[in-house]
């Protein structure tokens, strides 16, 4: 079979009945929509789209979170459905009942956030929903070897999908949809949690599911993959489609610009919005090397977990006062672990740490508050914050005391302070006692820093992912919250899956692979190839 | 005469075992599928009352059955409704299904039965499977039993082949673990659900109508006794399998059979703390104490479809 990374190479034109003249996209579309809105409550998430998706092509949706990317993908999908305007599969109306629907039409997707069973094997997964009746389990796994060699995605059909890696299950989700032989597969931001490597992978699926006359919509905000594979992108912003471009390559600056809603970009950036200024100020540094102090000090700190694996080994590493330094590897390498113990929710087995001149190995979470230490922990929900605490709460919720008298909280002081907080780190809320649940990722993402940053005596952050499922201008305000903290002489340790990130943010990178430090590197783009290979194994 | 006596130790092993592995197979089921049945205490004794009344007004035992087996149903939907579409909190619904049923079947009782509450209702007799019951000693003891009672055997296959061998069993599986890809795979975790509700109801109900009909041929207020609470910590003490269920349920039989025959045996062991040893197993059971507990994921979860 040949496989062709080039639009040229893989979409014959038979197939996709040409490029259809402009104003009239939608002739010999595989899929096509006009004009189609989707209201909530008066929130309007999608507001007169059309689009069309062609046989043997791969559209790229790239869109900021929020701009209704998912909620388009859903509409096909069939989870939602349309409040306005009309839908053609094959150039027939198309009004799906339900996902069930809309997979009997030839129509799978690949789900943001994966779609398996933990639970069971991979062969049941694929069953799931298949037949209620007898099932043929050797007759999927044969089907299954099949696609895993037509288009590259090795798996072994009795593992149980808890134990597979990221990258694993994501094939098993993209099997799952090829076994109903789709005639539009659409993949919503897969690569967020990917390797390097594995992202490659995964593009060159896509090319190849494209080139066997399937329409691929791929759905996402990073940038590199659009010039790898898109025959096509369109761009969503605020539910609206703002422009689409037949050659992505070369549009790339105008699609960011109307991604963000700026025309232009300064030149060079490896994150939009993101500026190259100097990495760390000359003052900054010679008051840290004068008072000698590290603002954080991890001394051999190894970790097993309940069931006595090894989770981190002999961790050593230091973060100077003023310095960003970044923690790069794949998740599930021992970052969470190594970000629980910092934030003094998981004791070492071994090793001490300190921040400053004070040990915290075995300190409270509030003794570590104390010391200066500020945590941004990765699981915004289940760590940083309440969901049903109101904004205000959350952003003073490590010194509410502050704001109490014999006990009671003074709420108009903490509404003052927290509205003083709200407009100096931007966060867009309609006011401080809204449900913190209710903001968007991007401003929950600021509280949190407000909070953090804002500590009494911050010496040391630590920022572990902080940027996921952030869009592109959030993660520039974030990054740009935390080089304020460092400007003002705070070390911050940034652990983040997004290398790009890392490279663009850090002063120094180290690589985390199965629990142990295995190099340091500068920031700089010019070790990317070495690092990912590193990220995924490869000896120093 | 050791030998007898074990032999009838293992005859009211089986027998008190039978309700309980009828209603622990149903609750598993369930549970697999994330709905944790407490009401199937009330589901046993609508089926044990129905079927002494309906045995007892139509003189039927096979009468009574059919009436335990239909009057649970609307319990069973009532049941569903309450967790499934108003996404009540399933413990406190099925507290409050099992006080409404004792209520009303005593209730029921003292209006129907009233004057005749020593009377003996009809009820099934005992059979002796053929081969089987000719073995010496052990047949006539052992085997001879109520046809419910066998009954179990292929209730018990059925649930195994459901559960290992087909599309519904991983559906089933996949909707008390991971209900977003049941539904996202095109099947309805509520029409899932339902279903094992209605089928825990079913079988639940079979257990009770063996405690009034097959075992002791009458009717008393509140006979279930806590065999519903026994069948869920069979589940808990079978770490949500079905062949470890099975056996959690024998064992919990076998611990009310030794009430029955330490005395024979002339131990005296206070019979509080035999009458006590079900629970006190279960409460192990549940503590942890047997080992990692592995409960499907979204147990007592409402599930609110997209």
């Amino acid at each position: 079979m040949t496989v062709g990374i080039a639009p040229e190479a893989a979409a014959p034109a038979g197939m996709t009945g040409g490029r259809a003249p402009e104003g009239d996209m939608s002739v010999g579309a595989r899929f096509a929509m006009q004009g189609v809105g989707k209201r909530f409550g008066s929130f309007d998430a999608l507001a007169d789209v059309s689009i069309a998706f062609h046989g043997g092509e791969v559209h790229c949706l790239l869109g900021e979170n929020g701009a209704g990317k998912s909620t388009l993908c859903n509409m096909i999908f069939g989870v939602h459905r349309p409040s306005a305007g009309s839908m053609q599969l094959e150039g027939a109306a198309y009004a799906p009942d339900g996902p069930r629907d809309a997979l009997e039409q030839g129509i799978a997707m690949v789900h943001q956030h994966f779609s398996l069973v933990n639970e069971l094997t991979v062969v049941d997964n694929l069953l799931l929903g298949r037949t209620l009746g007898r099932v043929d389990r050797t007759a999927y796994a044969a089907r299954m070897a099949e696609l895993s060699e037509l288009y590259g995605l090795a798996l072994e059909p009795y593992r149980t999908v808890g134990d597979l890696s990221i990258g694993e299950r994501q094939r098993v989700e993209i099997v799952k949809c090829l076994m109903l032989e789709p005639t539009l597969l659409i993949l919503d931001e897969p690569t967020a949690v990917l390797l390097p490597d594995e992202i490659k992978a995964l593009m060159e699926t896509c090319s190849r599911v494209a080139a066997q006359g399937t329409a691929v919509v791929l759905v996402t905000h990073k940038l590199a993959e659009i010039k790898q594979v898109a025959h096509r992108v369109s761009v969503l912003r605020a539910g609206r489609i703002v422009t689409t471009s037949d050659n992505a390559a070369d549009d790339i600056d105008r699609l960011v610009g109307a991604m963000i809603g700026r025309d232009a970009l300064a030149e060079g950036e490896a994150i939009p919005g993101l500026s190259a200024a100097p990495r760390q100020s000359a003052k900054s540094r010679a008051a840290a090397q004068a008072t000698g102090d590290l603002a954080l000090m991890v001394d051999g700190v190894s970790f097993a977990d309940a069931t006595g694996a090894k989770r981190l080994d002999n961790v050593t590493l230091t973060v100077r006062p003023g310095e960003i330094v970044g923690i790069a590897g794949v998740e599930g390498n021992g970052q969470s672990e190594l970000g629980a113990i910092l934030a003094g929710l998981a004791r070492p087995s071994a090793g001490r740490w300190f921040a400053g001149n004070s040990e915290l190995t075995q300190a409270s979470p509030k003794q570590i508050t104390a010391a200066g230490v500020g945590i941004v922990p990765e699981d915004r929900h289940l760590v940083a914050a309440a969901d049903d605490m109101t904004l205000a709460e959350t952003i003073l919720n490590n010194r509410m005391r502050l704001h109490a008298r014999f006990g009671l909280i003074d709420r108009r002081s903490v509404t003052r302070e927290a509205e003083g907080l709200i407009d100096r780190f931007d966060i867009r809320t309609a006011g401080s006692d809204v449900r913190f649940g209710s903001l968007s990722g991007g401003n929950q993402q600021k509280a949190v820093l407000a909070r953090e940053l804002t500590m009494p005596g911050l010496r040391f952050l630590l920022a572990a992912q902080p940027t996921r499922g952030l869009d592109v201008g959030a993660v520039a305000a974030v990054y740009g919250l935390i080089r304020d903290a460092c400007t003002q002489g705070a070390g911050v340790l940034l652990i983040s899956s997004e290398l790009d990130e890392i490279l663009a943010v850090a002063d120094r990178v180290l690589v985390i692979y199965r629990g142990g430090i295995v190099n340091e590197r500068p920031a700089d783009p010019a070790h990317k190839e070495a690092i990912g290979a590193m990220m995924a194994g490869q000896k120093p | 005469m050791t030998e007898e006596l074990f032999a009838v130790f293992i005859a009211s092993t089986i027998r008190l075992a039978t309700p309980l592995l009828l209603a622990a197979i149903g609750e598993l089921l369930s549970e697999k599928a994330g709905v944790l049945n407490m009401s199937i205490e009330g589901m046993m004794l609508t089926g044990a009352f129905a079927a002494a009344t309906g045995a007892a007004l139509s003189g039927s035992p096979m009468i009574g059955l059919v009436c335990g087996m239909v009057a649970v149903i609307p319990l069973s939907l009532l049941q569903a409704f309450l967790t499934n579409t108003l996404r009540a909190n399933q413990i406190v619904t099925g507290l409050g299904i099992n006080i409404l049923v004792l209520g009303g079947t005593t209730l029921g009782y003292r209006e129907l039965f009233g004057a005749r509450s020593r009377e003996v209702i009809p009820g099934f007799d005992k059979w002796d499977p053929p081969l089987l019951g000719d073995i010496p000693v052990v047949g006539e003891t052992i085997f001879e039993q109520v046809w419910l009672v066998y009954l179990t055997l292929p209730v018990a296959l059925l649930a195994w082949y459901v559960l290992t061998r087909t599309g519904l069993g991983v559906a089933i599986k996949a909707a008390g673990a991971a209900p977003r890809t049941v539904q996202n795979s095109g099947l309805s975790v509520t029409l899932i659900r339902y279903g094992v509700t209605l089928v825990t109801g079913l079988l639940a109900a079979l257990g009770g109508i063996f405690l009034s009909i097959g075992d002791i041929h009458t009717f008393t207020e509140g006979m279930t006794n806590g065999a519903g609470y026994l069948a869920i910590a069979a589940v808990i003490f079978g770490n949500w399998r079905l062949g470890q269920t099975i056996i959690a349920c024998l064992v919990f039989g076998a611990a009310t059979a030794l009430q029955f025959q330490l005395p024979a045996l002339g131990i005296n062991a206070p019979n509080a703390l035999l009458i006590m040893m079900p629970y006190l197993l279960a409460f192990i059971a549940v503590s942890g104490l047997v080992g990692r507990q592995s409960a499907p994921k979204t147990l007592a979860q409402p599930y609110w479809p997209r």
